[in-house]
């Protein structure tokens, strides 16, 4: 009997000792041995299994990763690859996805990260299809991280995609110098490989409003496809509403807005802190016309303020609610046969939406054309597009979806019948006398009626509880002989002063501005404000001239305005004067552009004084700031500026432009312009 | 890029205006701003690239780790606040007093949503918070002028990147699109971030401070980054035991198609589970036995005496 050691580590050296192994020994060794190794290596095979670095692959066995198949099992004919890193691109991607079935096709949304996007140009292989890109930039121009491995293969591939239909939306943000640089070259290389591009390419800009970009691309981009497939929205979806309409008789008229934008009753019984839902009923103290002469209205309203606890700087905006043209309202009635005194309720059929209603609800007809939606500007092609069903003549109908097309033809009759000739939805359904749609399906899809700002034009140091508004009426003639007014600047000039106990109010409340004057008082300022351009340093000027009266060293201000004609508009002339013998402008300078046979605007005044102007940013620390009109009138002050820099500091065009961009970085040049 | 200017100048008559020197020079500063910027940007770069804050931007963040965040965020914001505030008066710090800033009570918010309305209770202030805070406080009561810095390097930071990782954290998280959760990352008081930057930058260089306390300021900017970074790191240490203890109950990023994004539902995971579940559970259980030495010897003794048996047996 063989003898078993209690300890296996003595076996080996028993072994050594004896040279000459029984059969036995041997066989116990082996045996021993085997075991021993078994153990090892089933010992390792143990560890990986606790181990769930699964979780990017929950189902690596039978996970499909050809997004052919995938859609050829489900039926699909079209693909959403999103490049996301904060996953607003993945939400539109499914967004698209699902409105593919508005329009008789099936969407899937997918991760380029997750598929062989090699497969691409198989995509021929599907009746109908299309690749829908939703294309995110990321730092330096890079595509996101879920998109890395398909901008490779992009760059490395050299095949052929013809038979691919595709489109892109890039998302980016214009202050980054690479904008959109990952949606532009996927766009341009699936070309360069042969795929077709049947859509253009959606540009959205995050410093802007990314959500607009999208759905106003979206909105254009599928009439176009349903054009391109010659598929026509399927006849359940040809009508296709979010909301649904409940009329409302026999309801208390306690609990029907009339305007609220948050909380019923807001208008009746006012609680600060008012805010853009909660905003305060500012009664208009004073209401004047600015100018002396012209075919112009410029106006100074005064809303006063007092008890409602609100505080601004000067510098600040007022955001006010404007209401449409009851006129224009009544019209709307009268052409769409409704009575507009009809309580409604429009509830969405998402029950899971978070927004219950597209505007405050219930509430009538009437108070939703006047004070919820936005009926006087051109409406968008996707409003057409769904209306289009209404029109009983084949023609307009024809017409009215053609202009949501993406196709030339669609695009010129929009900008021509729609934007050239400034048509409102009014006028588009005056002039289509074939197109009635219900008021309803109207009222869903108007957009709504923002809040317009202002640049305050008066101190808080000086008017603590009174607001200066500056404006100029917008009104002009279209070329189908409409005369047209400006929502906000018409609705304001119509605010009478109240007498006799009866107030015209204002709903209004603050938004802060970062427009401000220099911390020290000593600091010199420039303002440069043509035009109703003027109104912060009108405020400005309070200021300053208060500052000076309780006995701070004030340094220079400096102001530069411009009108048409001295004696016609030159706005707040006498305060500005008054202010200028004061000492409190230390140098007034105005440019009348018309007043003369070549036009002299505030630039030529900016160039006229370089010297005195280097000399104040240069050395003076000087801040610099501009309001008015963006287009034209900053960028040409802004040019003036880099000539003055280059001219007086020796620079360089591109040191120049360096040099002004700093001042802008360090909050030296500021500006608060409109287009 | 260094240039050199022009030695003269064509205005008034040719009169030189400036002798030759680097342009860097004349757009160089000695602007606190800029000082900041400068001074800060490795330390920055540093920071950018802690574990955590890598995992973050990149959507790996963990619920737990996300509150832990918050908590200690409360803590910093809590004091440097306070601190502000009493000092808002002050020739030092009053140029950049900005309540529109505050965080304190967006962060109370949050804490709220996450821990309920006994959140007070229910956190604490971490070690590395603490070093922080404590710091914070001295600052504001012996020296309130490198308030700035810290106000600086929290603040700007908030407005820039901040944006970002609202969108991150929600999607990462499933928080709701209300902005529950990410109150802390939304100013509700500042219109645009960029304009609010650039005046916030203006109101430093109006501080009337010699360049010895610019220096200083820089330098306890560079102590604010790097009590930020222990923070990260502390974390991420939290991290790595959380990792463990909630493996199986924690959602995992990416959301498995068709389950919601709980990975227990998904049909293929729960398959393999249940394939090598059995086994798994034994080879754990002997893996442990044998890390053992003792078990190891035990292991052997059972199989020699095994083996002692089988030859026993077939003799």
């Amino acid at each position: 009997m063989a003898s078993s050691e209690a300890e296996s580590g003595t076996l080996p050296e028993a072994m050594e000792e004896e040279p000459f192994l029984s059969n036995l020994d041997l066989f116990l060794f082996t045996l021993i041995a085997g075991l021993v190794i078994y153990w090892f290596i089933t010992r390792k095979e143990a560890e990986p299994i606790p181990e769930f670095k699964k979780l990017d692959q929950p189902a690596p066995m039978t996970r499909e990763t050809s997004f052919i198949e995938k859609m050829k099992k489900t039926g699909r004919n079209i693909v959403v690859f999103y490049g996301s890193q904060t996953g607003t691109a993945e939400e539109f991607a499914n967004r698209l996805s699902k409105d593919a079935q508005r329009y008789g096709m099936k969407g899937m949304a997918a991760d380029p990260e997750e598929y062989d996007m090699c497969e691409l140009s198989r995509l021929a292989e599907i009746d109908n299809s299309l690749a829908i890109f939703c294309m995110a930039t990321y730092g330096e121009g890079d595509p996101t991280d879920n998109a890395q491995d398909f901008y490779d293969w992009l760059q490395e591939h050299d095949g052929e995609l013809g038979g691919v239909n595709y489109t892109v939306f890039a998302l980016g943000n214009k202050t980054y110098e690479h904008y959109n640089a990952m949606g532009v070259y996927v766009d341009k290389r699936l070309e360069e490989l042969g795929a077709k591009r049947v859509f253009d390419l959606g540009m959205g800009d995050d410093d802007g409003n990314l959500e607009e970009d999208f759905v106003t691309w979206r909105e254009q981009f599928w009439p176009a496809m349903c054009e391109h497939f010659g598929v026509e929205a399927s006849g359940e979806d040809s009508s296709i509403r979010q909301y649904e309409l409940k009329e409302l008789h026999d309801i208390n008229m306690n609990k029907v807005y009339t305007g609220e934008l948050g909380r019923l009753k807001s208008f009746e019984v006012q609680k600060p802190p008012y805010d853009s839902k909660n905003p305060f009923l500012a009664p208009v103290t004073v209401n004047r016309k600015l100018n002396k002469a012209g075919d112009r209205h410029l106006m100074h309203l005064e809303l006063d303020i007092t008890g409602s606890k609100i505080r601004y700087e000067s510098g600040d905006h007022v955001a006010v609610y404007p209401t449409n043209d009851t006129a224009i309202v009544t019209k709307l009635g009268q052409i769409l046969g409704v009575d507009l005194d009809t309580v409604i309720s429009l509830n969405n059929l998402d029950e899971e939406s978070n927004k219950k209603h597209p505007f405050p609800c219930p509430t009538t007809y009437r108070t939703a054309l006047t004070h919820y939606l936005d009926i006087m500007h051109p409406p968008r092609t996707n409003v057409l597009y769904e209306l289009a069903q209404y029109a009983s003549d084949t023609k307009d109908q024809e017409n009215m979806r053609k202009m949501a097309s993406s196709s030339p033809e669609g695009k010129a009759l929009y900008q021509n019948f729609v934007l050239d000739d400034n048509r409102n939805i009014l006028a588009v359904l005056e002039d289509t006398p074939s197109l009635r749609p219900p008021i309803d399906h109207l009222c869903e899809l108007m957009p709504r009626l923002q809040a317009r700002y202002y640049s305050i034009a008066s101190s808080s140091k000086v008017h603590p509880n009174s607001i200066h508004i500056c404006a100029v009426l917008v009104e002009y003639t279209t070329r189908t002989g409409r005369l047209t007014k400006g929502v906000a600047t018409n609705w304001l000039k119509n605010k009478v002063v109240g007498d006799n106990g009866h107030k015209s109010i204002v709903p209004m409340y603050i938004r802060k501005s970062q427009f401000r004057l220099p911390f020290k008082a000593s600091n010199p300022v420039i303002m440069i404000g043509p035009g109703t351009g003027i109104a912060p340093f009108v405020g400005f000027i309070q200021e300053r001239g208060w500052l000076k009266k309780q006995g701070k060293e004030v340094g220079e201000t400096v102001l530069y305005y411009g009108c048409r004609h001295e004696s016609e508009d030159y706005l707040y002339q006498e305060e500005l004067a008054e202010a200028e013998k004061k000492g409190v402008i230390t140098k007034l300078n105005v440019a009348f552009s018309r007043d003369q046979d070549q036009k002299v605007y505030v630039q030529h005044l900016l160039r006229a004084n370089k010297e005195d102007l280097w000399r104040l940013i240069h050395t003076d620390n000087a801040h610099i700031y501009i309001c008015g009109d963006a287009r034209n009138m900053a960028r040409d002050v802004q040019t003036a500026f880099y000539e003055i820099v280059e001219e007086l500091g020796g620079m360089t065009r591109a040191q120049a432009t360096d040099y002004i961009k700093k001042l802008m970085t360090k909050g030296r040049y500021s500006q608060d312009v409109w287009s | 890029m260094e240039n050199y200017i022009k030695t003269q100048s064509a205005v008034n008559g040719g009169e030189p205006v400036y002798v030759e020197r680097e342009v860097a020079d004349m757009l160089s500063s000695t602007d606190l701003s800029e000082m900041l910027a400068a001074g800060t940007k490795e330390v920055h770069e540093k920071a950018e690239n802690t574990q955590f804050v890598k995992d973050f931007l990149k959507g790996r963040i963990r619920k737990e780790l996300f509150k832990l965040g918050h908590v200690a965020l409360y803590y910093t914001y809590e004091a440097m606040e306070e601190e502000i505030e009493r000092n808002k008066d002050h020739p030092d710090f009053s140029p950049l007093y900005f309540p529109e800033l505050y965080r304190c009570n967006a962060l109370a918010r949050d804490l709220e949503y996450f821990y309920g309305e006994d959140w007070r209770e229910r956190v604490s202030c971490s070690l590395a918070t603490q070093r922080y805070v404590e710091h914070i406080r001295q600052v504001g009561e012996d020296d309130p002028v490198l308030l700035v810095a810290h106000a600086y390097t929290r603040y700007m930071g908030d407005l820039s990147g901040g944006q970002v990782l609202k969108k991150v954290a929600q999607r990462a998280l499933k928080l709701p699109v209300t902005g529950e959760g990410v109150n802390f990352y939304q100013f509700d008081g500042i219109h645009s971030a960029k304009a609010f930057k650039q005046l916030y930058r203006s109101r430093m260089n109006e501080l009337d401070l010699d360049t010895a306390t610019k220096e200083r300021l820089v330098a306890e900017a560079v102590m604010a980054f790097q009590l930020n970074i222990e923070v990260f790191g502390e974390l991420d240490e939290i991290g790595k035991d959380i990792k463990e203890a909630i493996m199986d109950t924690d959602m995992p990023v990416y959301e498995a198609h068709g389950t919601g994004g709980d990975i227990n539902k998904c049909p293929y995971y729960a398959a393999q589970r249940a394939a090598s579940g059995g086994s798994a559970y034994v080879s754990q259980l002997a893996m442990a036995v044998l890390r053992h030495p003792t078990g190891q010897v035990l292991f052997a003794t059972w199989v020699a005496a095994l083996a002692g048996f089988a030859a026993w047996y077939f003799m």
